[in-house]
């Protein structure tokens, strides 16, 4: 055993010393983590920039422009006209530009005789989804300007409530990004293993670990043990600082602790399958980091998997990041009870079996005595 | 003793080792001596069990094959390519190779080997900022670590400066008198001479002579009033004088 040690520690010791293998395993995934927490709004959801021009001088736009201003989903500036308002928008400094056409008031006193008040938004193309939402929000902000003076109860045809399903604590855009995280944590401790060990193989090192007393086994353990112990420190740097600064919350560590673990073991025997299958360095900082690039990204670990379309969410069931991110995710602010939790740790735990003993069986044919 | 019977071993259609035998008894350097591809390198990596050979026996110090475990804590080995870690110091390299071959006090030891290559006062250098000469003698020192009983050396003086080569000799030199049993390849006719007992002469898989450098000079290169000749006329006398790649 103190071989095995001994061996997992050189290894540690070599990830520290690489250090753009240290960035990508360890500082990489964190600021992965900030970048698309920042994206999904942080903690608490900012509101939308919308500019505003308007045309008409009524009450009614009055009243309009004042519950534009206090919706709290919006953060509206006004512009001078129509055309300066869409050269900001052109330019990317707001989502959209709201105008309120003149002849608004008159079109909205007369809209219980069956006329119609019209507002238009222009939006910027990227931003297509917020433009929708914004659609709404508009409906809703001038049915209630426009009605405002008839007695109450203002007439109300459609309701609609809005909840969000019960999670646990931190289900923020910080919540959701260090889980992201964790796919790219995993991401960089398993090129970086892979990577050393084809250049243990490249560099001739490995003839000093065939020709010692470890038997085969013991070689693959302290190779695994290195890795899985880098993958679960990396891990658990980012839900710890998640945790400590951003919000995130741990509140079952015990489901964390499992499904970090089944992470580790099921990342532990990918490295070992490209460990196997690279027989170079640069085959394996290539080849290997452009598989697992993919895999990674059709496991959600750029855009998440909502946003994909039903293809790349079925094909994503393929990639291991998927599942690790799952994981993470039911353990933490997801609140999976465990017979949920069950499924992405039976998953993760086959992809180790397999990866394991496929490995071991690549590896005995080309590196061990052959 | 080291003794290698009748060792087959091909590589698809390529034949590598075909039938090599030879004998290396303790306190003795055997020089395995070839041309580029006569399968010097093969044949060490057959006695140190990296390769299973196809056919024929090894056998190390009577304990059998170097597959076994318990067989390799007593082979000590410098491979050709400098194997070790950059970003290690030199220390750190030796300790490591000390703890997996279970030496019970690796810095003690590391420490010794490194006072014995010349290298005690870069002990705390990553490897990756030693000269050519300096990695080959930690190449040496890492396969004394455990202090093996048969040490197998795979040119281990290639691409050295003559105090390096002079170092590494006096340290091999040193290994036989201390009764180890050293299996030394080597390209440089004058160093065989220089520090090995006896030599092998390998080609094409098979050991085709062996004997001191003055039997093989007096057997394969005599000169026309009989008189022996050099051993590397020996040496081209046995493998021939066609190039090879």
């Amino acid at each position: 055993m103190r071989a095995v040690l001994a061996l997992a520690l050189k290894d540690v010791r070599l990830l520290l010393r690489d250090r753009p293998s240290a960035f990508s395993t360890f500082a990489f995934p964190l600021a992965i983590a900030l970048f698309f927490g920042y994206v999904f709004g942080g903690t608490t959801a900012a509101p939308m920039r919308v500019l505003v021009a308007c045309e008409d001088r009524s009450a009614a736009a009055e009243r309009f422009l004042r519950a534009v201003a206090d919706d709290p989903s919006l953060d509206p500036l006004a512009v001078a006209d129509r055309a300066a308002g869409e050269r900001e928008v052109r330019a990317g400094r707001a989502a959209a530009l709201v105008v309120v056409p003149d002849g608004f008031g008159s079109a909205a006193d007369a809209a219980m005789r069956g006329g119609t008040a019209r507002l238009e938004a222009v939006v910027d193309p990227s931003r297509r989804a917020e433009g929708a939402m914004l659609v709404g929000k508009l409906h809703e902000i001038a049915f209630d300007a426009v009605f405002a003076s008839l007695p109450e109860p203002r007439w109300r045809p459609v309701e609609v409530s809005l909840a969000e399903v019960a999670t646990g604590p931190g289900a923020g855009g910080f919540g959701i990004s260090f889980m992201q995280g964790v796919a790219w944590a995993l991401f960089g401790a398993v090129t970086a293993f892979a990577s050393g060990f084809a250049e243990e193989r490249e560099r001739g090192t490995l003839v000093r670990l065939v020709t010692s007393p470890m038997r085969p086994w013991q070689m693959l353990l302290g190779k695994g043990l290195a890795c899985a112990g880098t993958c679960m420190a990396t891990q658990w740097l980012l839900l710890g600082t998640g945790a400590a600064f951003f919000g995130v919350s741990i509140a079952r560590p015990a489901e964390a602790l499992a499904a970090t673990s089944a992470n580790a073991f099921a990342f532990t025997g990918v490295m070992m399958v490209l460990a196997a299958a690279f027989r170079t360095q640069g085959a394996a900082h290539g080849a290997g980091r452009a598989v697992l690039l993919v895999l990674t990204m059709i496991g959600g670990g750029t855009v998440p998997l909502v946003f994909m379309p039903p293809f790349l969410q079925a094909a994503s069931d393929a990639s291991p990041f998927k599942w690790a991110v799952l994981a993470v995710e039911g353990a933490t602010w997801r609140a999976w009870p465990m017979a949920e939790l069950w499924l992405p740790l039976t998953v993760l735990c086959g992809i180790g079996v397999a990866g394991f003993a496929a490995g071991a069986f690549l590896l005995r044919r080309t590196v061990l005595a052959r | 003793m080291i003794r290698v019977s009748d060792i087959r071993r091909s590589f698809g259609a390529l034949r590598a080792l075909d039938g090599a035998t030879f004998e290396a008894r303790p306190g003795e350097v055997l020089g395995l001596l070839g041309p580029n591809g006569a399968g010097k390198s093969t044949l060490i990596a057959v006695c140190t069990g990296q390769l299973v050979p196809d056919a024929g026996t090894v056998d190390i110090m009577g304990l059998g094959s170097p597959l076994r475990p318990e067989v390799r804590r007593i082979i000590g080995i410098a491979p050709q390519q400098i194997a070790l870690h950059d970003d290690l110091t030199a220390r750190e390299n030796l300790v490591f190779l000390g703890r997996i071959h279970g030496v019970r006090e690796p810095v003690r030891r590391a420490d010794e080997l490194l006072a014995r290559v010349g290298l005690l006062p870069r002990a705390r250098d990553r490897v990756k900022s030693f000269s050519g000469g300096m990695q080959r003698r930690l190449n040496l020192a890492g396969a004394l670590v455990h202090d093996p009983q048969a040490v197998f050396l795979d040119e281990p003086t290639a691409g050295v400066d003559p105090q390096s080569r002079t170092a590494i000799l006096d340290a091999v030199r040193d290994l036989a008198e201390h009764g180890r049993t050293v299996v030394y390849t080597t390209h440089y006719m004058e160093e065989a001479e220089r520090i090995c007992s006896r030599i092998a002469v390998i080609d094409h898989g098979r050991v085709l002579a062996a004997g001191t450098a003055a039997e093989l000079a007096a057997t394969h290169a005599p000169d026309a009033a009989g008189a022996p000749g050099t051993l590397e006329s020996a040496f081209l006398a046995l493998t021939g004088r066609s190039l090879r790649d």
